[in-house]
């Protein structure tokens, strides 16, 4: 069943379309939940992520967008945690931020990924998170993050040099 | 990595539990209906009273306006901020909301009859509040029915 068609089933009031919704998506949620937070703090915000969600569900107006609309109320939960990490972010983009290649593709190791994923920025880290991990397009990704697409490819670039240079670091070969 | 969330979903949906109770949704709907009510009610009393009223008479009246009030805010705010009304709750929202009205307008028209202040004022603020109710529950209907046919196509699409 379609994410779409469960989401107008839970908006008229199906509580077993919900529970389903809910099912499908707990784990990706909390992926990017566990990568942008540390694991004590995962849980909570996850549940705090799906209470939101519960309460803001009737006033969705697209429910063929549930993924991104979903991504947004879970971003703001991390944003709340990780608020001064964010405010020291600066967009300070470098000449050298078109990769010619992916480290992401390439790393067959997903362990070694995790691993250096959480070494990352915020931002670097948020946006390999939901391009890679939760496969969502670069539209998707500049909705969820409220900025143009643009930035969010040169941030994809980015995050995909200091990923390459970390991994370099760490001895792997991709 | 093979580390994995520590809640289920039948953990987080039982947490869930008391955002999407019936319990709560009949709570924020009653306080919702008698604060208005009641607030109706008191003004309509307040406004017909016969005669000049002594200051201790006026300050009970708007003591009882402010404590129906503060029930309809509570209701409120627990209707738009903390409790989840999808699409069927808030139709029969809307029909309760609408009974509610009908009932509130009818018995400030009788006490405003009897006491001989005369009708008009009572029907009109009455008709405002049953006409809204009544806006509310056609758009609520809408909705319900905008999402069953998107619900129709997209099970037709899926059985295709």
């Amino acid at each position: 069943m379609t994410d779409e068609l469960l989401v107008v089933r839970a908006q008229l009031g199906e509580r077993a379309a919900l529970a389903e919704l809910l099912a499908q998506w707990r784990v990706p949620v909390w992926t990017y939940v566990r990568r942008m937070l540390d694991a004590d703090r995962a849980d909570d915000v996850t549940q705090e992520i799906w209470l939101a969600v519960v309460r803001g569900l009737p006033r969705l107006r697209e429910p063929g967008r549930f993924a991104p609309w979903l991504f947004t109320i879970a971003r703001r939960s991390v944003t709340d945690r990780l608020r001064g990490e964010y405010a020291r972010e600066q967009e300070t983009l470098a000449a050298d931020d078109v990769a010619t290649e992916d480290p992401v593709e390439a790393m067959v190791d997903r362990a070694a990924l995790m691993n250096v994923l959480s070494e990352l920025p915020v931002l670097e880290r948020e946006i390999l998170v939901l391009f890679y991990l939760e496969d969502l397009s670069v539209e998707e990704c500049a909705y969820i993050c409220r900025t143009p697409a643009g930035t969010v490819k040169s941030r994809l670039s980015r995050a995909r040099r200091l990923l390459r240079e970390h991994l370099k670091e760490k001895g792997y070969r991709p | 990595m093979t580390e994995e969330p520590r809640l289920s979903a039948q953990d987080i949906i039982d947490r869930l539990a008391p955002v999407l109770s019936p319990r709560v949704r009949i709570r924020a709907v009653a306080a919702l209906l008698a604060g208005v009510g009641g607030t109706v009610f008191v003004g309509t009393l307040w406004w017909s009273e016969p005669g000049p009223l002594p200051g201790r008479t006026h300050l009970a009246f708007a003591l009882f306006t402010v404590f129906c009030l503060a029930w309809a805010t509570y209701g409120g705010w627990l209707l738009t901020r903390r409790v989840p009304l999808f699409a069927t709750d808030l139709v029969i929202a809307a029909w309760i909301g609408l009974a509610a009205s009908l009932a509130t307008t009818a018995v400030v028209t009788v006490v405003a009859v009897q006491r001989g202040t005369g009708a008009g004022l009572a029907l009109a603020v009455g008709g405002v509040f049953v006409a809204v109710a009544l806006a509310l529950a056609v758009r609520a209907h809408a909705r319900r029915a905008a999402l069953l046919r998107r619900m129709h196509e997209l099970t037709g699409r899926e059985e295709r």
